[in-house]
């Protein structure tokens, strides 16, 4: 390359570098320059998402089996046709199904609570490329979400609504390791806060250093000023291990959410909070063990034949 | 570069990005999965002259930042995107290229790959991003590296034959 092509390439790397440093720039100190832009470009992407969505739902876990297909014999073609029809016709229903059973559970979650909400379909998984934990549901500002809201799973918490547009959502999951939540324990009504890392754990610290707390005990969310972001009572999950390293200022715990964040499917925001704090009406009921039934038997020793 | 060589390159840019923010997004595959965006940038720059891969890093990381998912600052994909495709081209363009053959082609792809994602993490905290446990950091470096290393050689064709069509066919004309 000649020196006046050398010079001409620093000189736009030099102009690429100063634009993103002032576009990260801008970004921190509040001015959304290309907020506009990035809408626009959701709504361009959120049609594609929705048939994407709707093309690849019964199929999403079922790449393994495509595989089996190609064999040779008309027969077999014809046998392997109907029965791929077949299970895609059942792997539709299996996921309606699924989608009905984390439908009701939501309902019966938000019934009990008194909360008011909107059911929305997931269209699309957040990247981890940027180490975010995110999901795009398919309702939007036209069915009354609105940012900061509270989205539930079947089980509890699942995050909360970071974007909205006329159609599509962008939920920030509880995994998110920018996700922060006001918690208090059920028995001993201490308060945290609870911090996302990445999965299906979390960090608890608590405010008071003073008392204890357990394996086992269930975290429920503490409501937020006019129940944004956070609506008071919903289930979070429970504390696997205790941190208890001395000279620690805030005694710490590891938590673990009772919401799957790999099986989301469908999710409920919250529109609006119940008229009155639902305190521990949510708590999830601990398993009952069933009594396993013992059979004894009396052997009677019958007498041996004399000889 | 001609207009009607940056007119139908951007169009694949967005098209790309498309497929990656619909299609792949569907799936929750493990270990983090991939980004057909990265990838498909990465490939372009080994094959660009370094300006044009500072071009190409810079339009593939503005797309980065246009995405919902992803998090940070606006701009910070960009920057990242942009110093990485630089790079790879630095390393791979000319008679003394880095990478010699296919196989070093698909190699520099996962540590440009396994580069990008380093850079997010160490902007990460000056910019105040958030990135999780450091296991889960590590599951889901080595993660992505697999599924690059795994997804490269089936894609290289394609995006060298469309990258052969547009610029090639181009300089020709």
């Amino acid at each position: 390359m000649s020196r006046g092509g050398q010079s001409r390439t620093r000189l736009l790397l030099v102009i690429l570098i100063v634009t993103s440093l002032f576009l990260v720039t801008l970004d921190l100190r509040g001015v959304k320059l290309l907020d506009n832009l990035k809408q626009g470009m959701q709504n361009v992407v959120s049609p594609f998402q929705r048939t994407a969505d709707t093309v690849f739902s019964p199929v999403k876990g079922f790449f393994s089996d495509i595989s089996l297909l190609g064999r040779s014999g008309s027969q077999i073609e014809k046998l392997e046709k109907e029965n791929a029809a077949l299970k895609l016709e059942l792997l539709e229903r299996q996921d309606a199904d699924v989608q009905i059973e984390q439908l009701k559970n939501i309902l019966d979650l938000a019934g009990t609570a008194g909360y008011k909400i909107v059911n929305a379909k997931v269209i699309s998984q957040g990247s981890y490329q940027s180490f975010a934990q995110t999901v795009m549901i398919g309702s939007g500002s036209n069915a009354g979400i609105a940012q900061n809201m509270t989205v539930l799973s079947e089980y509890g918490i699942a995050g909360i609504v970071k974007e909205v547009y006329p159609n599509s959502a962008l939920i920030q999951l509880a995994s998110d390791p920018a996700f922060r939540i006001g918690v208090r324990i059920v028995n001993s009504q201490q308060i945290g806060f609870l911090t996302g890392r990445g999965e299906r754990s979390a960090v608890l610290q608590l405010l008071d250093n003073s008392t204890d707390i357990n394996q086992g005990d269930i975290l429920m969310s503490r409501g937020s000023i006019a129940n944004r972001p956070f609506v008071p009572g919903v289930p979070v999950g429970y504390i696997t291990t205790v941190d208890n390293s001395a000279g620690t200022i805030a005694q710490s715990a590891t938590v673990r959410y009772y919401t799957d964040f790999s099986k989301l499917s469908v999710l409920a925001v919250v529109v609006g909070g119940p008229s009155t704090n639902p305190g521990d009406a949510l708590v999830p009921q601990k398993p009952r063990p069933i009594p396993t039934p013992t059979v004894t038997v009396f052997v009677t020793p019958t007498p041996s034949p004399s000889n | 570069m001609s207009t009607r060589q940056i007119g139908i390159s951007s169009l694949v840019f967005l098209s790309i990005y498309i497929v990656q923010e619909s299609v792949v997004a569907q799936f929750r595959l493990p270990g983090g999965g991939f980004s057909i965006l990265i990838i498909f940038a990465l490939s372009w720059a080994i094959m660009s002259e370094r300006e044009i891969a500072a071009v190409m890093g810079f339009s593939a990381g503005l797309l980065m930042d246009l995405s919902q998912n992803t998090s940070g600052p606006f701009g910070q994909w960009t920057l990242i995107m942009l110093l990485a495709c630089y790079s790879i081209s630095f390393l791979g363009y000319g008679d003394d290229n880095f990478f010699g053959g296919a196989l070093g082609v698909v190699f520099s792809i996962v540590l440009g790959n396994l580069l990008v994602e380093l850079l997010f993490l160490i902007s990460a905290p000056l910019l105040g991003v958030s990135v999780g446990s450091f296991t889960q950091i590590l599951f889901i470096l080595f993660g992505t590296s697999v599924w690059t290393l795994f997804l490269t050689p089936i894609v290289l064709p394609i995006f060298a034959r469309l990258f052969r069509t547009i610029f090639q066919a181009g300089s020709l004309a």
